[in-house]
């Protein structure tokens, strides 16, 4: 299997070359166009996340409920996929320690690669954002997307990123969720909210821009529904 | 992967966020390109290629640039800031007439003449705006000494130029962004074909000789086709009418019951066969717009959805 991704940074596609025998998993809907001898099929993804009560954990996550999986019956057929918003997307190779993604950030990965839904470590104190996330564990690749661009932070001892800016991270990394340095008073007025405070040594990465920021800015403008 | 040939001595013309630089492509280049990166496509010339191209020149970041192989052209245009910002550049020789999407003008030489009109007569244009373009196209003429015209189209993404040869192109029918004054642009009504999806699948048939422009929303790649290729029918720009085409609900990925979105997302495809180009964009608007529409503010009266 090949990955590329094209017309990064802004407009990135993943154009994915399978060979016979060879699986992707992608979320629901990005597929954007591919070989008519590829195999697709929708899934309730079996396994520790999967079921039907692991789709209902995606539903009520607000992410799809159905992952599309495509295979390859024939060699060198290719895939596109696409996130739905201007941006960038990494390509991730599953080592390891794991890594834990914002459902929304997630596009695809190979077949080998484990998907656990509601990753627990959040779950109380991210209750405020209608964001949820995956663990991820085993070997091979995921592709990441994100708003705006990526950039990756080598996190070594400890380092603070504001929660709705997290792209994914390796499971080496240790967290909590705290109040930004300073007072509370401050941080209220900052704006800034609840942040992230990783401890440890492992790769962070994060996005320039935020999505529910950037709907709240437009969509406050729009005519009412 | 496919060995393939590229036409030695090539211009070609490098898109990407060094925006339309054009370079000399010699033997000696192509060759480094060809053994350090597979390059997708070619069929030896007037085709796309997408490879990385750090080679090329050491100052570029290593990022994936789309080259296009000279494509004749009676027009002479650049397009920069592409993918994501791209603009239309034209030179247009003088007394010579090119047809522009209704305002599509961003700037031009002051000697530039424009008359808005209904092209091909009211019929023509009122099926034109059926398919969602306007009613009106713009003629931009360069009287007596030749001209510059910017055209930028209304959404941020990539444009891309094809020239006829008597054979027609297929558009999605807001992607006409300009054309020479020979082509002929044509409303074809897709029927129960187009009306299969609650998205308006109407396509504008560009036929003649001459050049033509057309735009996307993020990204165009070309995908040559030869066999069978399915598309997102959120994501079709363009594609030559030697190609066959089918609306379907494709089994796999059909979840029309569980469609959260205002538009689209009905997991309908369009599945090309034959051979023949095809141009795909690699962001779809509908997709936008949903996201956007939960953050619109609630009416107060009452009626809560």
């Amino acid at each position: 299997m090949k990955i590329e991704l094209l017309q990064q940074p802004d407009s990135t596609i993943a154009r994915v070359t399978l060979n016979t025998g060879e699986e992707i998993v992608a979320e629901a809907g990005a597929m954007v166009a591919m070989s008519g001898y590829l195999q697709a099929s929708t899934t309730l993804r079996q396994g520790k996340g999967g079921g039907i009560f692991g789709g209902l954990k995606r539903m009520i996550g607000g992410e799809s409920l159905f992952l599309s999986v495509f295979r390859s019956p024939t060699p060198e057929n290719t895939l596109f996929l696409a996130p739905k918003m201007l941006g960038d997307m990494l390509h991730y190779k599953m080592g390891a320690s794991g890594l834990v993604v914002q459902a929304g950030s997630y596009l695809a990965s190979t077949s080998d690669v484990n998907i656990d839904l509601g990753f627990q470590g959040f779950k109380s104190l991210f209750s405020g954002e209608s964001i949820f996330w995956l663990d991820m564990g085993g070997h091979g690749d995921v592709l990441l997307s994100s708003f705006g661009a990526i950039y990756e932070v080598p996190v070594k001892g400890e380092y603070i990123v504001d929660t709705g800016h997290i792209v994914a991270f390796e499971k080496t990394l240790k967290f909590e969720i705290t109040k930004p340095p300073g007072s509370w008073l401050s941080a209220f007025l900052g704006g800034e909210g609840l942040v992230c405070r990783f401890k440890g040594n492992g790769r962070l990465f994060c996005q320039t821009h935020n999505a529910p920021a950037f709907g709240q800015a437009v969509g406050s403008r729009l005519p009412p529904r | 992967m496919p060995q393939h040939s590229v036409k030695p001595s090539a211009v070609v013309y490098l898109r990407g966020s060094k925006r339309g630089r054009r370079r000399e492509w010699n033997k000696k280049e192509t060759d480094k390109v060809l053994i350090t990166y597979s390059l997708f496509i070619v069929n030896s010339q007037l085709s796309t290629i997408n490879c990385q191209l750090p080679t090329l020149n050491h100052q570029l970041p290593t990022a994936t640039y789309q080259l296009s192989t000279y494509m004749p052209s009676n027009i002479s245009y650049t397009i920069e800031h592409s993918p994501s910002y791209a603009q239309l550049k034209l030179k247009i020789p003088a007394n010579k007439t090119v047809l522009v999407e209704a305002s599509g003008m961003a700037a031009m030489d002051s000697h530039i003449t424009l008359k808005s009109k209904v092209k091909g007569g009211l019929m023509k244009g009122l099926t034109r705006m059926l398919t969602g373009e306007s009613l009106f196209i713009s003629e931009f003429t360069a009287p007596e000494r030749s001209g510059t015209l910017y055209i930028s189209p209304g959404l941020p993404g990539d444009i891309q130029h094809y020239h006829l040869k008597g054979n027609s192109l297929m558009l999605q029918s807001s992607a006409f962004v300009a054309s020479s004054s020979t082509v002929d642009l044509d409303s074809k009504f897709q029927g129960l074909k187009g009306f299969f999806s609650g998205e308006s699948l109407f396509f504008m048939k560009a036929t003649g000789e001459g050049d033509i422009w057309f735009n996307s929303y993020g990204a165009i790649l070309e995908i040559p086709v030869n066999g069978s290729y399915i598309v997102d029918t959120g994501y079709i720009v363009a594609f030559e009418d030697t190609l066959k085409y089918n609306v379907e609900a494709m089994g796999g990925l059909s979840w029309t019951n569980l469609r959260t979105g205002i538009l689209g997302g009905e997991g309908l495809v369009c599945r090309f066969s034959g051979e023949g180009k095809l141009w795909i964009q690699s962001r779809n608007l509908f997709h936008l717009i949903n996201f956007l529409n939960p953050f619109r503010p609630t009416k107060n009266n009452g009626s809560s959805e």
